[in-house]
């Protein structure tokens, strides 16, 4: 049987348009790995490599300055400060203070307190304080930190006709309260790249 | 005398060729004093090499130890890019204790490392406990 020119025609589109769809029909495909490593996804933004990088680096500079030596008990109390997120981006500060907490709790050199300070763990600390102290009708004793942390996020944009580069940079303090004198401080940066899109792709 | 074209085109070819071999380094220079009057502590290594080509484009010329805030290792390493050209490595440090367990501390992360063609420059970590005996430093592309 002869095909004629319009039922060739519809032939033709019927077979592109199956391959077409079936093309679409692709399964996901989703890998687990390291969070730490450099196989996860570089963004603009502060990706988890950087996270920890940048927690790395400032623990390291920390532990390297020998301000806790001078420190009148160990382990010494820590309260966590305000960490000022002065980013364009919506990220929770834990990603960065949380490292640096578990850290310096490893150490032994450090005890961070929850009864001081912002947020949901001074919270429900500060209720366990006075629970405890109407349970047993003592004023219950709160431990005046000998340090507090502080920290600062900054982004810094710059563009050209090529690249964005975006520059965060990762400030931190540690105040000795008895003397109010700032005893370390640091600040790291990372820096990234992105090349401009095309007006026109295909 | 005129020079034959095909030697012309062929001379422009090749300081084409050179401007683009060598135009693409960044070499480092470096200029230290001469009678260093640091007395660092190097440690002996042991190097167990899987990749030759990775091997062949960054060194670890050495390593020393120190210990801070009291009683924590750190372990700073001097490492050399053998190429002429940039390159980029990862590296991570891993701590084990001293009844040879590995203490997962949250530092140990892989790092980039950007080296200048033929240049060194030092990488060095705090371990955050001081259960920490020993280290292992690792490389990857």
């Amino acid at each position: 049987m002869k095909l004629t020119a319009p039922s060739k025609f519809a032939s033709v589109l019927a077979v592109g348009s199956l391959l077409m769809l079936t093309g679409c029909e692709s399964p996901t495909e989703t890998r687990t790995v390291d969070a730490k490593g450099p196989d996860v996804i570089n963004t603009a933004a502060i990706n988890t490599q950087d996270w920890a990088n940048a927690s790395d680096q400032l623990l390291a500079s920390l532990l390297s300055s020998e301000a806790l030596n001078n420190a009148p008990r160990t382990p010494a109390i820590l309260a966590v400060d305000r960490i000022i997120n002065n980013t364009q981006l919506m990220v929770d500060t834990d990603l960065l203070i949380k490292k640096i907490r578990v850290g310096l709790t490893q150490t032994g050199k450090i005890a961070v307190t929850n009864t001081l300070g912002l947020g949901e763990r001074a919270v429900v600390a500060s209720e366990a304080a006075e629970l405890e102290e109407m349970q047993s009708g003592k004023k219950a004793k709160t431990l005046v930190p000998d340090f507090t942390l502080y920290a600062k996020l900054i982004q810094q944009t710059d563009r050209n006709s090529k690249l964005t580069q975006n520059t965060y940079s990762f400030q931190m303090s540690l105040v000795q309260v008895k003397t109010g004198l700032t005893v370390w401080e640091d600040e790291k940066q990372i820096t990234k790249q992105t090349k401009a899109k095309p007006a026109i792709g295909w | 005398m005129k020079t034959p074209s095909c030697l012309r085109l062929g001379g422009a070819l090749a300081v084409t060729a050179l401007a683009l071999l060598f135009g693409g380094c960044q070499n480092v220079n470096t200029y230290e004093n001469a009678e260093s009057r640091a007395n660092p502590t190097y440690v002996a290594d042991k190097r167990v090499v899987t990749d030759n080509t990775l091997a062949g484009t960054v060194r670890v010329v050495s390593i020393n130890q120190a210990t801070v805030s009291g009683n924590l290792l750190k372990i700073q390493a001097t490492v050399e890019n053998l190429k002429s050209s940039v390159r980029t490595v990862n590296y991570k440090f891993e701590w084990v204790d001293v009844d040879g367990m590995a203490v997962n501390s949250p530092n140990e992360v892989w790092k980039s490392l950007t080296l200048q063609g033929r240049e060194t420059t030092t990488i060095s970590t705090v371990a955050i406990t001081p259960k920490a005996a020993d280290f292992r430093l690792k490389f990857r592309e």
